[in-house]
C-alpha cells in the first residue's frame, strides 16, 4: 500500500515527526492560553478549568488524540534515532561537526526524553489529581515547592532547545522555504521557544519565587 | 595502409544529408541483434552509448573511474559553440565552418567540418531538452558570449561550468538507458587491447581496476571515446587518469594515427611551481579581455612588479599585434611567452612565467565591475597561489591543454581497422592544427549524439559479421600479451626499490623531454636530439622502474606504469611527426619555416595533408602516409593578426 | 614559500574485508603551495621508495570539478577549507609540526575498499532511478522554444553544480544522501523540462536512496557546510515537497 510505503520511507519518517511536532505546537499555544489565566487570579484560572471539564466528550477526544500525537512523534522519534546511530556508530575517529550551534540537532532525542519525563510527572501531578481538590490550588501547592518548580523549568527549557532546531526543521521537512520568508522563518524559531518558555516557566517561577503567594 | 576518406560527392552544404540517405540501415527489430562496445563515458562516448541504445542496439560501456560522470570532459568551463545565430549577429552553418577551418589553419578536412557545423544547431537543442541550465537573458531566451577565433557570439555556456553541465545530460541520458538494461555499465575497467578477428575490431580486452582481472568483451563494432594524450608531458590541464593507452593499442593493431604532434598549448595557465608539481591548472581565456600582458623590459629583473615603472615594462603582445592586442589566439600567445622566458625575462621564481595585469582595467571600470567578471577566476587563482590579482598581477604561462591529433578516421569516423571507430578527442578529425576555444564540446557531442549511430547502422548493414565468443582464440591471445605485458613491467620490482625509479621520476623525465624538443616550438636539431634521447629513457622504464605491489589487485603504481609505457612508446610518433612536417601550421611551430615577423609559416605547396602513421611492429621504424586535403570550397589563406 | 613537517595518521585497510587502522607517518620539508593531494603523492614517493605500499586515494581532475577526490581530514569533509574539494586543498592551510587525521568517505552505503578509497556507486543508482529527462536523441524542439526565467535557470544551475563526490554523505551524522539527491531533483524541477516526469522522479530516486542504506535526514546542516560546490539545504526542503506532493497526488 502506498501510504505504508510512504510512512517507512525516510522522508515519510521525517514527515510523521512534522506533522505530530506541529500539532503538539499547536496544542502548546491551546495549553499555554489556558495556562496564562493563572497571572490574572485563581478564581478565572478555576473557571476555565471548569468549563473545560464540562465537555468530558471533548476532553476525552481531545487527550486521547494528544496521547496518539504524542506516541507517534516519540516511536517514531525513537526508531529514527536507533536507525541514525547504526549510521553513526565508531565512524570516524575524529569527528568534528562544521555547523555552529548543532547543540540543539545534536540533542534532540535527549531533550524529548527529558520533557517525555516531564510529561509523567505533569500528568501524574495534575491529570490525575484528586478531583476533590480545585486544580488552582493544586497548582500552587505542587509548584510552590522549589525543586518540583525547578524542574518544571529544566523541562521547558529542554522545550525550549527541542523547538529551537525542532520549529524550523518541521518547516524544513514541510519544504516550507523561500528566500522571502528565511528571515521571518529564523525568527519565529527562535521566537516560539522563548514564547513557550516564558509562559510555561513563568508559571512555575511565579509560584517558586512566591510572587503566586497571594494566588 | 590504404587513407579512403570516403566523403559523399555534392555541394558541400548537401554531402551529410545524401550521406545519411545513402548509408544503409538497420531495421528497428534487427538492432537488439547487434552489440556495440562503447570505451569511454565523457561528452563522446556517454552521448554515442545513449543514443546507440534509445536505438535499439545492445551496448556495454567502460569508464576508467568509479562513475561515468567523472571523464574529463567535465573540467572544460568556456562554453559550446552553435550556428544558431540567435543574436542576429551574422552567424550562420557555413560561418561556423569556415571559421572552424581557418582556425585549424586548413590542416582539416572540409566535409567533416562543414558537418560539425550543421548538426552544432541540434546539439543545443538536445541539451535543453535533457535540462543542461544553460544561461539565460531576463526574457527567458538562451544567452551567449564571444569566444577567441570568431567575430560573432555563438558560445553558449554554464557559467563557468559549461563541460560539467553538458557532461552531466549525456550521463543522465546514459543512466536512463542502464535502468532500462539497454547498457551495461563496467566501471573501473582500464581498456588495455583491441581484439582483431578476421580483420575486424570485435572486442576489447580490460583490466579490472579494483580487482585485476584481465578480462574480455566482445561485440560487433568497438567505439572509442577515450580523450587525449597530453599527459604525454606529464604536466598538462588534463586530469591524472587521462592516457593514450586505448588509442595506442588500437595503433598498434593496425589503426592509423593521424597528425600525432597537434598539441594546442594553452596560454593561460597558473605556472609551475616547484617538482612536486601534479597538474596545471587553466585560467579561463576570457581574462585576456582586460588583462595586459607584459614583462620587464630587463632580463631577469627581481624586483616586485609595482616597483617596475611604466617605461621599463614591455607589453609585448600589444606593441606586436597593436589590431589584435592581448587577444591574438591561443598559440600565438602561448609562443610569444614562451620566446620572452626563453630571452630571461620571464618572472616568478623560476622565471618561466609572465604578468597578465588588470590594474589599468581596475582603474578604468572600478573594483566591483572587474571583481563581477572576474571575482571566481581570482578566488581560484588565490587558493592555488596565495597571491591577490586585485593587488598584484597575476601570473601565467602556457601549459599543454587538448591534443589535436589522434586516430585516423574517415567521414564515417572509422578508422582504419573495420569495425572500429573513433569519436571525441580520440579521433583527429575536425580541429586540424588548431582548435578554436568551444569547439571541444561541441564536436565530442556531434559525433555521440548525431554522427555515430548513422556510421554504425551503415557498418552493420555492410558488413556480414561471424558470432564470436570471447572464449576465441583472439581473445585468448590478447589477454595473454596483455598478462605478459603486466607481468614485464612487474618483473624487476621483485628486488626492492633500491637503485630504482618510481613510474612518477621516469614519466617527468619523460616530459621534460617532450616539453623542451617537441612543445612550442620545434627545430629539428631538437627533435633528431629528441629521438635520440626517447629510447634511452624507455629502456630506463623498462629495465629499472619499480612498482610496489602485484599484478592481481588495485594497484595504482601498475596502471601509472601502464599507461606510461605506453606515452613512451607513443611519444616516438609526435616527434617523427613533428620532424616530417618542416612546415608551421597551428599549433606546430617549426623554427626553420617562420615570416620575417616570426610568424608560423604554411607551406601548402607540401603539406596540405594529414599524416598519419602506420606501426610496422616493436622493432621496424613507423611508416608515414598521407591523406592529402583537398580544398573545393574555401581557399587557404595566411593567418594575420596585425 | 615556506616548508613544513607533519604527522599523518592516514587510514589503511587492504580491502574491503579486512579490518583498517590508522598508521603514523611522518613526513618533513612539505612546501607551502602544495596541494594536499601533492602532499599525498610526497607520501606515496616516499613510500614506495622505502618498498611500502602507496596509500591507495581517488583523484582525477585535480581541480575541483570532477568529483572523484575526497578524504575526512580531521573530522572535515574535504578538509578546513570551505566551498573547494580536497585537490583544491593547499598545504598552507596547515602548521608546522601539525598531526593531521585522514580518514575515508564512511557511509553504510558507501563501502571502503581500500585505504581511502571507498565505492559509491549507490550514488549512480540513484541518477539511474530518475535523475533525467526521458528525452531521447533527436526531434527535440528549438532550444528557444521555452523561455526560462534568468532567476529559475540561476537556481537550477545552483543545484545542477552537484560534482557527486560524497562529501554531504560522509559529513552527515545519520550518512544521509539528502543533499545529493535534492540536488538532482531540484533542477529539473525547477526546469519546465523536468515537470513531466517530476511526480515519477521524486518517488523513484527517494526509493532507491533508501535501499541503497543511506540514512535519515535530520536536517542538521552539516551536509550544506561542507559541499565544496554550495550547495543549499533550500533543495531538500524543495524534494520534501516534491516528494510529498508526488506521494500524495500521483496521477496512477
Amino acid at each position: 500500500m502506498w501510504l505504508v510505503r510512504f510512512l517507512m520511507s525516510s522522508i515519510g519518517k521525517k514527515l510523521v515527526m512534522a506533522t505530530t511536532g506541529l500539532l503538539l505546537v499547536l496544542f502548546l499555544f491551546t495549553h499555554a492560553a489556558g495556562n496564562a489565566t493563572i497571572f490574572m487570579s485563581s478564581d478565572v484560572f478555576q473557571s476555565y478549568a471548569d468549563e473545560l471539564h464540562s465537555h468530558p466528550l471533548i476532553v476525552i477526544i481531545f487527550s486521547l488524540s494528544i496521547l496518539l500525537i504524542v506516541f507517534a512523534h516519540i516511536g517514531v522519534g525513537l526508531f529514527l534515532f536507533y536507525e541514525n546511530r547504526q549510521v553513526a556508530k565508531s565512524r570516524y575517529a575524529v569527528s568534528t561537526r562544521v555547523v555552529k550551534n548543532s547543540f540543539a540537532s545534536e540533542t534532540m532525542p535527549y531533550t524529548g526524553l527529558v520533557i517525555l519525563a516531564f510529561l509523567f510527572v505533569h500528568i501524574f501531578g495534575f491529570t490525575f489529581s484528586s478531583e476533590d481538590v480545585n486544580i488552582s490550588v493544586t497548582v500552587k501547592e505542587l509548584l510552590s515547592n522549589f525543586f518540583y518548580a525547578l524542574f518544571y523549568i529544566v523541562a521547558f527549557l529542554a522545550l525550549a532547545i527541542h523547538l529551537s532546531h525542532g520549529f524550523w526543521s518541521m518547516l524544513q521537512t514541510f519544504g516550507i522555504s523561500h528566500p522571502r520568508y528565511d528571515i521571518l522563518l529564523a525568527r519565529l524559531t527562535i521566537a516560539v521557544p522563548v514564547f513557550f518558555f516564558v509562559i510555561f516557566g513563568g508559571v512555575a517561577f511565579y509560584f517558586m519565587t512566591g510572587l503566586g503567594s497571594s494566588f | 595502409m590504404e587513407l579512403n576518406s570516403r566523403v559523399p560527392s555534392g555541394p558541400l552544404a548537401e554531402k551529410w544529408k545524401n550521406h545519411q540517405f545513402s548509408n544503409k540501415l538497420v531495421n528497428p527489430a534487427n538492432r537488439r541483434k547487434y552489440s556495440a562496445i562503447v570505451v569511454g563515458t565523457g561528452l563522446a562516448g556517454a552521448s554515442a552509448a545513449a543514443t546507440l541504445a534509445e536505438q535499439g542496439y545492445q551496448v556495454k560501456s567502460f569508464c576508467i573511474s568509479d562513475s561515468p560522470r567523472r571523464a574529463h570532459s567535465i573540467a572544460a568551463q568556456g562554453g559550446i559553440n552553435a550556428a544558431k545565430n540567435y543574436q542576429n549577429d551574422g552567424d550562420s552553418v557555413h560561418r561556423l565552418f569556415y571559421d572552424t577551418i581557418k582556425g585549424g589553419d586548413f590542416r582539416s578536412r572540409e566535409a567533416n567540418v562543414y558537418r560539425l557545423a550543421e548538426v552544432s544547431n541540434q546539439i543545443i537543442d538536445q541539451c535543453v531538452a535533457q535540462g543542461v541550465p544553460f544561461a539565460r537573458e531576463y526574457g527567458g531566451t538562451l544567452a551567449n558570449r564571444s569566444f577567441g577565433g570568431a567575430q560573432v557570439s555563438r558560445t553558449f555556456y554554464a557559467r563557468g561550468q559549461t563541460g560539467q553541465q553538458l557532461l552531466l545530460g549525456a550521463y543522465s541520458a546514459l543512466s536512463r538507458q542502464i535502468h532500462e538494461g539497454k547498457v551495461e555499465m563496467y566501471t573501473r575497467r582500464e581498456m588495455m587491447d583491441v581484439v582483431i578477428a578476421d580483420g575486424k575490431a570485435r572486442g576489447i580486452t580490460t583490466r579490472n581496476i579494483m580487482t585485476g582481472e584481465i578480462e574480455s568483451f566482445s561485440a560487433d563494432v568497438v567505439i572509442l571515446a577515450t580523450g587525449g594524450y597530453g599527459n604525454v608531458y606529464f604536466l598538462s590541464t588534463n586530469a591524472m587518469a587521462s592516457n593514450v593507452t586505448s588509442a595506442w593499442r588500437a595503433h598498434k593493431r593496425g589503426a592509423g594515427f593521424a597528425n600525432p604532434s597537434f598539441v594546442q598549448i594553452h596560454p593561460t595557465c597558473i605556472p609551475v611551481h616547484g617538482d612536486y608539481q601534479s597538474k596545471l591548472t587553466l585560467m579561463s581565456e576570457s581574462l585576456r579581455n582586460d588583462g595586459r600582458v607584459w614583462v620587464p623590459k630587463k632580463n631577469g629583473d627581481t624586483r616586485n612588479p609595482a616597483d617596475i615603472p611604466e617605461e621599463e615594462r614591455d607589453y609585448y603582445l600589444e606593441n606586436k599585434y597593436p589590431s589584435f592586442g592581448n587577444l591574438v589566439p591561443r598559440d600565438v600567445a602561448s609562443r610569444n611567452a614562451k620566446e620572452q622566458c626563453d630571452q630571461g625575462k620571464g618572472v616568478g621564481n623560476t622565471g618561466l612565467a609572465v604578468y597578465l595585469d588588470f590594474a589599468e582595467a581596475i582603474k578604468r571600470d572600478g573594483k566591483d565591475t572587474i571583481m563581477k567578471k572576474y571575482g571566481n577566476l581570482f578566488q581560484m587563482y588565490e587558493k592555488i597561489t596565495d597571491s591577490n590579482p586585485m593587488e598584484e598581477p597575476m601570473m601565467i604561462y602556457p601549459a599543454v591543454h587538448y591534443t589535436m591529433g589522434g586516430l585516423w578516421v574517415d567521414y564515417d569516423l572509422m578508422s582504419t581497422i573495420p569495425g572500429l571507430f573513433a569519436i571525441g578527442e580520440c579521433n583527429f578529425s575536425d580541429h586540424g592544427a588548431n582548435r578554436l576555444g568551444a569547439s571541444a564540446l561541441m564536436q565530442g557531442l556531434a559525433d555521440g549524439y548525431f554522427v555515430i549511430a548513422t556510421s554504425i547502422a551503415h557498418y552493420l548493414g555492410t558488413n556480414k559479421l561471424d558470432t564470436i565468443s570471447h572464449h576465441d582464440e583472439a581473445f585468448l591471445s590478447s589477454r595473454r600479451e596483455v598478462e605478459d605485458r603486466i607481468a614485464k613491467l612487474l618483473k624487476n620490482s621483485a628486488g626492492g626499490p633500491a637503485g630504482k625509479f618510481t613510474v612518477d621520476e621516469i614519466h617527468k623525465e619523460l616530459g621534460h623531454l617532450m616539453w623542451d624538443n617537441c612543445g612550442m616550438a620545434r627545430n629539428k636539431a631538437d627533435l633528431e636530439k629528441a629521438l635520440e634521447e626517447l629510447p634511452k629513457i624507455k629502456q630506463k622504464f623498462w629495465d629499472y622502474v619499480y612498482i610496489p605491489g602485484e599484478g592481481k589487485e588495485l594497484n595504482q603504481s601498475l596502471e601509472r606504469a601502464g599507461r606510461l609505457a605506453d606515452f613512451l612508446e607513443f611519444a616516438d610518433i609526435m616527434i617523427r611527426d613533428a620532424l616530417a612536417r618542416e612546415e608551421s601550421c597551428g599549433c606546430h611551430l617549426r623554427e626553420e619555416s617562420q615570416t620575417e615577423e616570426n610568424e608560423a609559416k604554411r607551406d601548402d605547396k607540401n603539406y596540405s595533408h594529414v599524416s598519419v602513421w602506420e606501426h610496422l611492429g616493436e622493432d621496424n621504424e613507423p611508416a608515414l602516409h598521407k591523406e592529402e586535403l583537398a580544398f573545393e570550397f574555401v581557399t587557404p589563406s595566411q593567418r594575420s593578426y596585425k | 614559500m615556506s616548508s613544513i613537517n607533519l604527522t599523518l595518521k592516514i587510514w589503511r585497510q587492504p580491502n574491503s574485508d579486512a579490518l583498517g587502522n590508522l598508521e603514523t607517518y611522518s613526513l618533513d620539508g612539505i612546501h607551502t603551495d602544495m596541494s594536499f593531494l601533492e602532499m599525498l603523492d610526497v607520501l606515496n614517493e616516499k613510500l614506495t621508495k622505502e618498498s611500502k605500499n602507496p596509500v591507495v586515494f581517488d583523484h582525477d581532475c585535480r581541480e575541483g570539478i570532477c568529483g572523484m577526490c575526497g578524504a575526512v581530514i580531521d573530522g572535515v569533509a574535504h578538509g578546513p577549507e570551505k566551498e573547494i574539494t580536497l585537490c583544491q586543498l593547499h598545504m598552507r592551510n596547515f602548521s608546522d609540526g601539525d598531526t593531521i587525521v585522514i580518514e575515508p568517505f564512511r557511509s553504510r552505503a558507501f563501502p571502503v575498499k581500500k585505504d581511502l578509497l571507498v565505492d559509491r556507486s549507490a550514488f549512480d543508482r540513484i541518477i539511474q532511478a530518475g535523475g533525467y529527462v526521458s528525452v531521447n536523441t533527436g526531434g527535440t524542439p528549438d532550444g528557444n522554444t521555452i523561455p526560462i526565467s534568468q532567476v529559475k535557470a540561476e537556481y537550477a544551475m545552483d543545484a545542477a553544480a552537484c560534482i557527486g563526490c560524497g562529501a554531504c554523505v560522509a559529513s552527515c551524522p545519520n550518512g544521509a544522501a539528502m543533499l545529493f539527491t535534492s540536488a538532482k531533483v531540484s533542477q529539473l524541477a525547477l526546469l519546465p523540462q523536468g515537470h513531466a516526469e517530476r511526480k515519477q522522479r521524486a518517488t523513484a530516486m527517494v526509493t532507491t536512496m533508501d535501499e541503497e542504506g543511506f540514512g535519515n535526514c535530520t536536517n542538521a546542516k552539516e551536509c550544506e557546510a561542507v559541499c565544496p560546490k554550495g550547495i543549499s539545504i533550500r533543495n531538500i526542503a524543495r524534494l520534501n515537497r516534491e516528494y510529498l506532493s508526488a506521494v500524495l497526488l500521483k496521477d496512477d
